[in-house]
């Protein structure tokens, strides 16, 4: 089987650069096979063989579509041009061929699972590229940002490098800053028995700290029993779950559930992000053997739901003027959270002006995945590559793009720059608080 | 538990405390400890704004402060918490603040009779454990740590921490090695990619961790000498109660987890998990959290699992003093289970805390909570009446009496009841 011709700029990527030199075939023949033979089975022999190669999927894919119908972006393309070669060649491939399986499925598959929704057979096209990239991983051939991440997870149990104190210094912060709004709230640390342990991302109390003021504000006003620990176990998202680094998705994801077992909670409610949902919910348990996580974990986007239907927070004054929301496939397509969403959205907003297509077809942000963690080298590619979804954007003519995940946030911050929107970009926190009512007997008392 | 023969055995019922009342004395007042022997408990309360004190039993501590958290009760009594002073940190016990201030300090830890605190501090950005008021010299500037134990007896303590500044991206220095095990202050001569699960022998002579070179090679470093076998993951290594020299632990090799001793796999059964591995008091059984199949979860006493299993998970699982009983909680279809060699005991509940064994291993007592409310239950039925809050039982040394301690109606009691009457 010939590989596409596939026409890329070069990106210098050190570490990727670093291993093409120092692997060798053997190393390569050995993983592959010990990929394929200990931890796939018959579903990838299935996906490999039902395929038809018609194509079909390639319609469904925004790399595709971004870059002029590009048949080399393709979703079956990218499976022929790595798995395929592998089984096919029983893993005699070189370090170069392994380079482009990394850059193929690191950096240009967001593992969006778009595509399966549009190939006759429902062929995840998405979960074969997780097994490139549990190929590539083994091999030590990961784009240098994203194995950052993944070192950051090893070390400290969260994505960014978060030290200790510096987590539980944040928080004190954080609640004197909700204090400010609401004299009485409080963000209370390591409550054995509380309602609800609140999980977040690393990257919150690392730039976003103010998502956890605003939390704290909220819990308050809906008279909610909560607690955030004061050790590692915090995080909640997990990188090496993309990476290929399952041990590492596994540690970091057991000490998140033991943290809430430990904490004696009833439930996780975690803030605003897809695939950390992805790795609490499913890919984490299923590798340690839980069916589901032992405590049950509650995206944002449904607990605001719960909060809003049930009239725990009222909406004061709603949000002016057209706003848009980009749908996360690790909670949308994946978890149906979609119309949950759409009534967060119309119950916040005056104008709420939907994406089209919207909902489970609503096309990635082409941040998610990983793909924005590979960092600066490959970013030209990945917003080039989110052409399609710019355009959707734009046509709803709104002031502000909503999105309840932190990956999507920050890629469509890249594409409202890259293609010059002119457009906000708010997590849905930002906007309820804007819009709740503050009962009077929790507000500041004038002096 | 430290001085327990002393305990107030006798006294049938105290009420020792109105938390309720609390309430309308402070702005704010946040949940409540007590002390082992159940005789204080004391909750942090917001006096005003940026002011804090704790409240305790009938009293408060002298000295209100700008902020106080982590308040956590010595093993002996005393009460212990985190408090800021012109924005910097200490750790005051019964109110007296160490002298040193600090930019930052947690994780307090004691020693088994309660006289020696030791917590993680960082001075000018530097890390270390300061030890009733002592900090560690350590040769090493350390620019972080994960974790802190210390022995029974207080004298050893060891911590996880990073040895070598990482700059932003450098995965080759990453890999190379940048966090120890720290042991009293000296850390041990290699550097590793990371540390995981350590753990000190009762006797204070041993110390265990998990180490991790590459994506899947894991291994055990006993005193920084590695294990000769490395698996493809590992989880936290135990020691063995009367042996120090025998080290336990979960490990995983081609896709199932083994339970391990000093390298050598001794299970002979693979599980699809294997968690929690726990010695016998005596240190001749193990017991151990497996699941046996994908979503079947129960526990297996040396290499044998129960046949009973649970569809959601197991928690660790405790022996009773004779060794010859295995109780544990399991969760199935949405409740919390007593589980006891193997039988489901009384209902299922909203949550369940740690079990407590009677003297002959025929009683467990449990904390559980149900709609809201906590209560006693023995062999999984629900004694007595509701609490608004309640702490686990403790057995006396003697094993007739059982001391309860809980708050209801707004008033803190301590009971001691007799096994026969519970
Ligand atoms: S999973 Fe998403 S990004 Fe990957 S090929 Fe399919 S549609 Fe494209
Ligand atoms: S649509 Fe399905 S069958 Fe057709 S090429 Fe894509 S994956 Fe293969
Ligand atoms: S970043 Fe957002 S849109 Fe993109 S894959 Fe994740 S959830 Fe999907």
């Amino acid at each position: 089987m010939k590989p596409t011709i596939a026409i890329r700029e070069p990106v210098v990527d050190d570490l990727m650069d670093q291993t093409e030199k120092i692997l060798t075939e053997e190393q390569i023949e050995k993983v592959i096979n010990e990929v394929i033979d200990q931890e796939t089975g018959v579903r990838l022999q299935t996906y490999v063989n039902t395929c038809i190669h018609c194509g079909l999927c390639s319609e469904a894919c925004h790399w595709f579509l971004s870059n002029d119908r590009d048949v080399s972006f393709a979703p079956v393309t990218k499976v022929k041009d790595t798995i395929w070669v592998m089984l096919e060649k029983k893993g005699k491939v070189d370090a170069a061929f392994i380079k482009r399986c990394s850059q193929i499925a690191h950096t240009e598959c967001n593992v969006c699972r778009r595509c399966g929704m549009y190939c006759p057979f429902g062929i995840d096209i998405a979960y074969m590229m997780l097994v490139v990239r549990r190929i590539c991983a083994k091999l030590e051939m990961v784009p240098l940002y994203l194995q950052d991440t993944v070192n950051s997870h090893a070390a400290t149990m969260n994505q960014m490098w978060v030290k200790p104190d510096e987590w539980i210094d944040t928080l004190q912060w954080q609640e004197e800053e909700a204090q400010g709004y609401v004299p009485s709230a409080r963000l209370p640390l390591e409550k054995e028995g509380a309602e609800i342990m609140y999980s977040v991302i690393g990257p919150e109390p690392k730039f976003l700290a103010q998502l956890l003021g605003n939390i704290t504000v909220i819990m308050k006003v809906a008279g909610l029993d909560w607690t955030m620990p004061a050790t590692a176990g915090w995080d909640n998202s997990n990188m090496a779950m993309y990476s290929g680094d399952f041990e590492v998705m596994a540690r970091v994801e057991r000490l998140h559930h033991e943290t809430a077992q430990r904490l004696k909670v009833k439930k996780i409610v975690m803030g605003e992000c897809g695939h950390a949902f992805r790795g609490g919910e499913y890919d984490g348990p299923t590798w340690l053997g839980w069916m589901s996580p032992p405590i049950p974990i509650v995206h944002a986007v449904a607990f605001y739901y719960d909060l809003i239907k049930s009239g725990r927070i009222k909406i004061a004054k709603k949000v002016e003027g057209p706003v848009t929301v980009q749908y996360p496939c690790n909670i949308i397509r994946n978890a149906g959270l979609g119309s949950k969403l759409q009534y967060i959205m119309n119950a916040v907003c005056e104008d709420f002006v939907d994406l089209i297509p919207n909902d489970r077809h609503a096309y990635c942000c082409n941040a998610g995945g990983d793909t924005i963690n590979c960092g600066p080298p490959w970013k030209k590619i990945r917003v080039q590559s989110a052409k399609i979804q710019s355009e959707n954007f734009k046509r709803t003519g709104a002031h502000t793009i909503v999105t309840p995940c932190h990956n999507c946030h920050s890629g469509v911050e890249d594409i409202v720059d890259g293609y010059k929107l002119g457009m906000h970009v708010k997590f849905f926190s930002e906007l309820l608080i804007e819009a709740m009512e503050i009962p009077e007997h929790l507000k500041p008392k004038e002096e | 538990m430290f001085n327990i023969e002393n305990w107030d055995w006798e006294s049938k019922e105290k009420m020792l405390a109105e938390p309720a009342k609390w309430k309308d004395q402070f702005e704010d007042v946040w949940e409540p400890y007590i002390s082992p022997d159940g005789e204080k408990i004391a909750s942090i309360v917001k006096i005003g704004e940026g002011e804090f004190n704790i409240a305790i039993n009938e009293g408060t501590w002298e000295e209100p402060f700008e902020k106080i958290w982590y308040s956590r009760f010595s093993p002996d009594g005393r009460l212990t918490a985190f408090i800021t002073k012109d924005m910097e940190w200490t750790m005051a016990v019964d109110g007296k603040t160490w002298e040193q201030m600090y930019e930052y300090i947690w994780d307090t830890k004691f020693s088994a009779d309660g006289k020696i605190i030791a917590a993680t501090t960082k001075v000018d950005s530097v890390y270390s454990i300061t030890i009733n008021e002592k900090t560690w010299e350590c040769p090493t500037k350390l620019q972080s740590i994960a974790s802190h134990v210390i022995s029974p007896d207080g004298k050893t303590s060891v911590a996880i921490a990073q040895t070598v500044p990482l700059a932003e991206g450098d995965v080759n220095a990453f890999t190379k090695g940048a966090w120890s095990v720290i042991v009293n202050g000296k850390p041990w001569n290699d550097n590793y990619a990371d540390i995981y699960g350590l753990a000190i022998s009762d006797d204070g002579k041993n110390v265990v961790a998990e180490y991790r070179n590459s994506i899947c090679e894991y291994g055990i470093l006993v005193n920084e000498k590695p294990w000769n076998e490395k698996f493809g993951c590992t989880w936290e290594p135990v020691f063995h109660p009367k042996n120090s020299d025998e080290i336990t632990a979960p490990v995983r090799q081609a896709g199932q987890w083994f339970l391990a001793t000093n390298g050598r796999i001794v299970w002979d059964k693979g599980f699809i998990n294997l968690m929690h591995q726990t010695y016998s008091p005596d240190g001749n059984n193990i017991a151990a959290a497996v699941a046996p199949s994908f979503a079947k979860w129960t526990i297996a006493v040396n290499g044998q699992p129960w046949s009973k299993t649970f569809n959601e998970c197991i928690l660790k699982p405790y022996f009773s003093p004779d060794g010859r009983k295995v109780a544990a909680i399991a969760k199935d279809s949405g409740k919390w289970l007593l589980v006891v060699d193997g039988t489901v005991l009384g209902e299922g509940y909203d949550n369940i805390w740690p079990p407590v064994f009677g003297p002959n291993g025929d009683m467990v007592i449990c904390k559980v909570e149900k709609n809201g409310k906590y209560a006693i239950a023995v062999n999984g039925k629900i004694r007595g009446n509701d609490y608004e809050a309640l702490w686990n039982p403790v057995v006396s040394p003697d094993g007739t009496k059982v001391m309860i301690c809980g708050v209801e109606d707004g008033k803190y009691y301590r009971k001691v009841v007799l096994l026969s009457d519970i």
